[in-house]
């Protein structure tokens, strides 16, 4: 796609900008930060960089995703430590972030009497459009995010996932660098949340911008993200990428055996293996550490089976965020 | 269209960085101007100011003319005659329509952003609470002065324009700014006040209800206190009879209504106006930094 001609604002070809949110300084960079409502520390001592790419926030209902995501927005004051944000102290410079950030609230924001495009143009000219650039970049982006013709009717008369489509919409109107998605699949049905996924990676994956996603659906995290973050209690407990937290366990197979596994399981317990039942006809089998499996195979051939799928097991994601709940 | 074709171009351009307070009102003066309810209103006051202008017509054009068989009568009747009078009569006859307005337009102007959790999103933007706070303001005032100052400024210009000679605009020279300071005066604290009980309320029904009272039960006390202690002092706490007092003042007026202190009518209404400022500021803020 060429660029605009710039008669109101100058527009970039989108493929140029591709990568911009992947430069050498982080995107956000926390330091031993402390945020309490009164006496309840809602986040105790979080320190993390964030560069680029699509990033998880993971915890359980409490944890203190919300109240980091408003941290980052200079929403909350911090008792200790520091938030910056593009090389900006927060909340001092909170006006500067907000020019490169997008917000999309965990609740549901309407402004019932007015359409859609009325509202993103209202919150592109908050942003400081023009209001002929705020009514363009409106239908861009409400065009982006799915809405179609229903762009004209009053908020009111929507569904869920069709707010959760202007929340996203308000939140990219104005082209940021940066999005912060607090609970972005809320509410939505199974092809509403299918499809708000895929927009979320496209705009991580294809639009170079960076994301923070917090959401207590593993799944979603898993689909959108490349790194995770689980915070429990204030405090983050795991931070890695997901091929991390799911690489392959050493000594643990996936293994689906042909007819009758009786015999083959009485043979590997024997070995000194141990298995269970993962109830999708998958048996679990955990050898000595560092012992080569092929012996497996031998036993299968002398119990009279084969087998028929075997795989080093690889780590779930919710399992990671369980044990990192337990530590 | 599949979502991987899908795009949207990059904005580059210099976003304004100042007066955001400016697009607050705007917004929320188009939302209002497709609420039939408030065209009603706006047309209440044409009527009022139709007849206002009939009368300032007709008064120059029949003292104009020596002829006129009209005119010992037409200076006899001291309502039709145009004078200072005129003027703040007119603002005082807009007051309730003002004020009802203010009610319709104000009371869920920070309340249902509250409620729909708009703040979250606004604040998320380079927007101030001082901006979001003032935007609403400013489109409250700017409505009150639409009903008060702007007709009656425009009669004045009328009057000065349809009489010959520079005797009138010498006489007259100060009744736009009375007219002015009038009007702010009505329409400024009365629109704090209504910022005010809607920031404190989840309904916008229940804000608009609430100053209601207040002014009522504010009237009723004023007037027990001074009733039953034989004092007519205490009807300065009457908001309605402070504001005219103040209105008497500022138009050199010497017939008063209701003769109290103008002084202590004026600290009335600077007490109430900073009350409201204080809960306004306090209740935005919050919505901006809770912690």
């Amino acid at each position: 796609m060429n660029g605009y001609d710039g008669t109101h604002a100058t527009y970039i070809p989108t493929e140029g900008r591709g990568d911009r949110g992947h430069n050498a300084m982080a995107m956000i960079e926390l330091q031993d930060l402390e945020v309490a409502y009164g006496d309840l520390k809602a986040l105790d001592g979080v320190s993390c960089a964030i560069e680029g790419g699509a990033v998880g926030l993971l915890g359980p209902n409490g944890a203190g995703k919300s109240t980091l995501m408003k941290t980052l927005l200079g929403f909350n004051r911090a008792g200790r430590g520091t938030a910056r944000l593009f090389g900006l102290d927060m909340p001092k410079h909170a006006l500067e972030v907000r020019q490169q950030l997008g917000y999309m609230p965990e609740q549901e924001a309407t402004s019932p009497k007015v359409s859609a495009v009325s509202f993103l143009t209202y919150v592109g000219r908050l942003f400081g459009m023009s209001r002929v650039d705020a009514m363009e970049r409106t239908h861009e982006v409400l065009n982006y995010v799915g809405l179609g013709e229903n762009r004209y009717r009053k908020m009111e008369t929507y569904s869920t996932g069709m707010l959760q489509r202007v929340k996203l919409g308000q939140a990219l109107v104005h082209d940021p660098k940066l999005l912060l998605l607090d609970e972005p699949t809320n509410g939505l049905d199974p092809d509403g949340r299918l499809e708000m996924l895929a927009l979320i990676r496209q705009v991580a994956a294809g639009r170079g911008v960076t994301v923070l996603l917090s959401s207590h659906l593993l799944p979603d995290v898993q689909q959108v993200c490349e790194r995770v973050l689980i915070i429990n209690r204030g405090r983050i407990v795991r931070d890695g990428s997901i091929a991390e937290l799911t690489a392959a366990r050493e000594g643990q197979y996936e293994v689906r055996v042909r007819d009758n596994p009786g015999p083959f399981l009485a043979g590997i317990e024997a070995a000194g293996c141990t298995w269970r039942d993962e109830q999708n006809g998958s048996l679990v089998i955990t050898t000595s550490d560092g012992e080569d499996p092929r012996f497996l195979f031998e036993i299968a051939r002398a119990k009279g089976t084969h087998i028929r799928h075997f795989l080093p097991r690889r780590g779930s994601l919710a399992e990671a965020f369980l044990k990192a709940l337990e530590d | 269209m599949p979502i991987y074709r899908r795009t949207y171009r990059n904005y580059d351009g210099d976003p304004r960085r100042h007066f955001r307070w400016a697009i607050i009102v705007e917004q929320e003066i188009r939302v209002l101007l497709k609420s039939k309810v408030f065209l009603l209103f706006l047309s209440g006051t044409l009527i009022h100011f139709l007849l206002r202008l009939l009368q300032v017509v007709a008064f120059d054009f029949i003292m104009q003319d020596p002829n006129s068989p009209l005119r010992p009568f037409l200076v006899s009747l001291t309502a039709v005659v145009v004078n200072d009078e005129t003027f703040f009569d007119f603002i005082r006859i807009q007051g309730p329509l003002v004020f009802v307005c203010l009610l319709f337009a104000g009371s869920g102007m920070i309340c249902n952003d509250l409620r729909n959790h708009l703040t979250e999103i606004y604040f998320s933007k380079p927007l101030t609470w001082r901006d979001y706070a003032l935007g609403k303001l400013m489109t409250l005032v700017f409505i009150g002065l639409v009903f008060t100052a702007v007709p009656a400024i425009f009669l004045t210009l009328l009057h000065n324009l349809m009489m010959p000679g520079l005797e009138t605009i010498q006489a007259t020279w100060w009744w736009p700014f009375s007219i002015l300071g009038f009007s702010l005066i009505m329409v400024v604290p009365g629109a704090l006040a209504v910022l005010a009980s809607s920031s404190l309320l989840r309904s916008e029904n229940y804000a608009g209800i609430m100053v209601f009272m207040l002014l009522l039960a504010d009237s009723a006390m004023s007037g027990i206190l001074a009733e039953t202690l034989r004092r007519p002092g205490f009807l300065v706490l009457n908001y309605g009879i402070a504001l005219n007092r103040v209105g008497e003042e500022l138009f050199g007026i010497t017939f008063h209504i209701v003769d109290v202190p103008w002084g202590q009518a004026a600290g009335l209404i600077a007490a109430v106006s900073a009350l409201s400022l204080v809960i306004l500021a306090q209740r935005v803020r919050r919505a901006e930094v809770p912690a």
